[in-house]
Formats: C-alpha cells, sequence, structure tokens
C-alpha cells in the first residue's frame, strides 16, 4: 500500500518566499530519509516552496478564480511529502512517530488511491486513456 | 521547475464519493492533454483522511490522532507533479481542470539549487543521489 506522509509545520503559511532552512535541521532529515531509503520504503519525497510563492484557483462559482499567495485565512499549509510503500496504516504511523520533526510540525498520513479501489466501470472508462504517471510505478 | 497542485478535500472526497463516470473520464482527457504537455509527473488520489492518522510532535513527543479529521482545516484530497517554466505557465492549464466545484493550490517544489549557501554541497549530492534512485525504483 502507498501512503503519504504529509508534512505541515505550522507557521510556514506567513513564511517569506526566501525562508532560509537551518542545516542541521536539514541534516537530520536526510539521516531520515536514508534511514527510509535504506528500509526500501521511500517511493519519493520534495519539499515545497512558502505559499508566499505559490497560488490558489477556485472553481466555486464554475469560472476559475486565481489568488497569489500567501493565503491570509489559512491556519495550515503543506511543507513537504515523502511518498511510502508499507503493508499498512499502523507500519506508516511507526515510520512517521520517527520523523526529527520539531514541535510546530504535524505529519498527516494518507493512503493512495489504486486503480483497483475504483468500480469496475471508472477502469473501463479510464482504460482508454493514456496510462497515467503515478509516483513509484515506471 | 517543479509544481505540486494540491486538489483540496470536498465534503463528498471526505465522504468518501468518487467522481462519476463521466467526470473521470474528464479529468482522464485533461491528463492526457498534460502529458501530450510533457508536463506531467504524476497524478494521485488520496483516500478520506477517515482512513489517515495524524502525528503531532508539539509535545516533544509523538502523539497519534486517528481521522476523520476536522473539515474546517485544509485537506487534501489529491495532487498532481508537474513540470513547467513558470507558476503562470501552471495557472494557465490549470484553469482548464473540470473542476464543478471546489480549490487548488498550486507550490513550487524546491530543488537542490534553491538552497544556496546554507545547503552544504555533500548533502547537496546526497539528495540528489537520493532522488536519482527514488526516480529509477
Amino acid at each position: 500500500m502507498r501512503f503519504m506522509m504529509l508534512m505541515i509545520p505550522l507557521g510556514y503559511e506567513s513564511a517569506p518566499p526566501d525562508v532560509q532552512l537551518d542545516p542541521e535541521r536539514v541534516a537530520a532529515m536526510m539521516r531520515y530519509n536514508e534511514a527510509l531509503k535504506d528500509a526500501g520504503v521511500l517511493i519519493t519525497l520534495d519539499g515545497l516552496h512558502p505559499p508566499s510563492t505559490g497560488a490558489r484557483v477556485s472553481f466555486a462559482g464554475g469560472t476559475p478564480v486565481v489568488t497569489d499567495g500567501p493565503f491570509a485565512e489559512t491556519k495550515e499549509v503543506l511543507g513537504g511529502y515523502w511518498m511510502i510503500e508499507v503493508a499498512s496504516r499502523d507500519e506508516a504511523i511507526a515510520w512517521a512517530k520517527r520523523c526529527p520533526a520539531s514541535e510546530n510540525e504535524i505529519i498527516e498520513i494518507r493512503q493512495v488511491q489504486e486503480m483497483a479501489d475504483f468500480s469496475d466501470d471508472v477502469q473501463q472508462a479510464l482504460a482508454g486513456f493514456a496510462e497515467l504517471p503515478h509516483a513509484g510505478r515506471t | 521547475m517543479r509544481f505540486m497542485v494540491i486538489v483540496k478535500a470536498t465534503k463528498d472526497t471526505e465522504a468518501g464519493i468518487l467522481p462519476s463516470t463521466e467526470e473521470f473520464a474528464a479529468m482522464g482527457r485533461f491528463n492526457e492533454e498534460l502529458i501530450k504537455a510533457g508536463m506531467m509527473e504524476a497524478g494521485e488520489g488520496l483516500h478520506p483522511t477517515a482512513k489517515g492518522a495524524r502525528i503531532d510532535f508539539s509535545d516533544g513527543e509523538a502523539r497519534v490522532a486517528r481521522g476523520p479529521f476536522d473539515f474546517s482545516r485544509d485537506l487534501a484530497a489529491g495532487f498532481w507533479m508537474i513540470k513547467a517554466g513558470s507558476l503562470d505557465e501552471v495557472i494557465e492549464h490549470m484553469k482548464r481542470a473540470p473542476f464543478p466545484s471546489g480549490e487548488i493550490e498550486i507550490r513550487q517544489v524546491y530543488a537542490a539549487e534553491d538552497f544556496g549557501e546554507s545547503f552544504a554541497p555533500q548533502l547537496r549530492e546526497k539528495e540528489e543521489r537520493q532522488r536519482a534512485r527514488a526516480a529509477k525504483s
């Protein structure tokens, strides 16, 4: 089963575009990433620039409306993610607990959908399209 | 440049209600355009937070809470990983996404060269090796 570990650093919602990372913390994360890789569970990972460099598109009224970051009303934003391959949610939780996270950070664990999770009708509807690139599938 | 396009959760996605076959087909056509344009690196949907968990590190220890989670939070329901020349290019493509409602958030992904001086060269090298291996596996 594939799971996302979504890193939510509280305060990142208002970080400046040129926010600097602490090299010691980066090194600790690198060691954690190595451990994930050595255990054969790491599929991919990425870090995200602060939302002040991003944008949102809302489709609420049927017409797309673009808002530039930062997003004033937002309490939590994503700072990065890992995608891992493990046998259960409990195993994903165990890995997340080992993360050298700071006290302002939350990790949310979410299972990734697979084609087999969809109904036969949907699978048939999608069969006519070029196969989608999925993380960890080549 | 690489971007993550985060699809926000809605009442339906959180209730585990999947899009209709027609909506899936419309999204399939949209994805095919992204692939043809050479922009699509990956696209994934997430199961509802009811099947997820949160680990809170605020007390100096990792405390676990099982989903579902409060809908007032910004929850994700899926994402694309997109290659593009600029944020504006991603916005222009994503405005054509066949969403009847809802919201997406577009965020630039860090590349090793973004870290500048603080990111020691040996760490940068290691990160690049890690990414190369992850891409191959």
